[in-house]
């Protein structure tokens, strides 16, 4: 596997998690297909390492969950709510200045 | 088979979550609903049962990844507390300990005994880490003055009273939530 490791998206996991539940309501499996596809594949780290993180953020009030019984499986599906909302449009803000900045010293 | 090699694999992981006191039925539930779909979308992939098991486990990361992801993740507020008790407890005695005037061992290695069976019984998920946080404070000040690493058997007494709070308290989870 040549994607990115989980100790390198280990600070930026918050942030990509919040973004891709800002495109609307997903159960975690549906979460991290999306993380994979969305950074073609970069970001492939264990699964089971996304869970954690998105109990976390339903923890800190960022996410809620529901138990949705549509499918033939049970599945709890994710929600960003306002909270978490607010913060993923700070965190953007961040990652804007922060990237524009090591691009400005890399030369990229 | 499929099932099989997943359900071992679940049973596995909650054995694991539940010995380190965050496992939730929740959890366990949505962790399988994940790994049935995961093994579903590799066979329509068009791999083998068994290769679509194999990868799905393998993507989903091994049981001691996602336990140690899970309890770094819950890295409460309490587990830091009982630290800092164990600590205050532990200073306390070793004080104790060095009045000129104290003169009962027995109820000094009791207290210790005590106080770590007390705090991992508490909820604490490290018991070494209590035991070392209580117990490690009188040998040290000892090795100081004297430097006989004899006194290092007082840990003993920490040792055994913070792994028999923590079994205890597995007993008492295991009462109320079966494995």
């Amino acid at each position: 596997m040549s994607g990115m490791t989980g100790e390198a998206l280990k600070g930026h996991l918050d942030l990509l998690l919040l973004a891709i539940l800002a495109d609307g309501p997903a159960h975690g499996y549906a979460v991290i297909e999306s993380l994979k596809q969305r950074s073609a594949g970069h970001f492939d780290l264990p699964e089971g390492t996304v869970y954690p993180a998105l109990h976390r953020l339903e923890s800190q009030g960022l996410l809620g969950s529901l138990w949705s019984e549509d499918s033939a499986r049970r599945r709890r599906v994710y929600h960003l709510t306002p909270k978490g909302q607010q913060v993923l449009s700070s965190r953007q803000a961040e990652w804007k200045k922060f990237s524009k900045a090591i691009n400005a010293t890399i030369g990229v | 088979m499929s099932e099989n090699r997943i359900q071992s694999y679940l049973h596995k992981l909650e054995f694991r979550l539940w010995l380190r006191g965050v496992a939730d039925k929740e959890t366990l539930a949505e962790i399988e609903s994940h790994l049935l779909e995961s093994l579903e979308a590799n066979m329509r992939r068009g791999l083998s049962a068994e290769a679509a098991e194999t990868q799905t486990l393998q993507s989903f990361g091994s049981v001691k990844v996602v336990v140690s992801t899970f309890e770094t993740e819950r890295k409460e507020v309490m587990q830091t507390i009982l630290v800092g008790l164990a600590v205050l407890a532990g200073l306390f005695s070793a004080y104790v300990d060095s009045r000129p005037t104290w003169d009962d061992s027995g109820i000094l290695a009791g207290g210790l005994l005590l106080v770590s069976g007390l705090l991992t019984l508490l909820g604490h998920r490290k018991p070494w880490l209590i035991a070392l946080a209580v117990g490690i404070w009188i040998p040290l000040y000892n090795i100081y003055l004297s430097h006989d690493l004899r006194v290092l058997l007082v840990l003993l007494f920490p040792l055994v009273g913070a792994y028999g709070g923590w079994l205890v308290r597995l007993g008492i989870r295991r009462a109320v939530h079966p494995v």
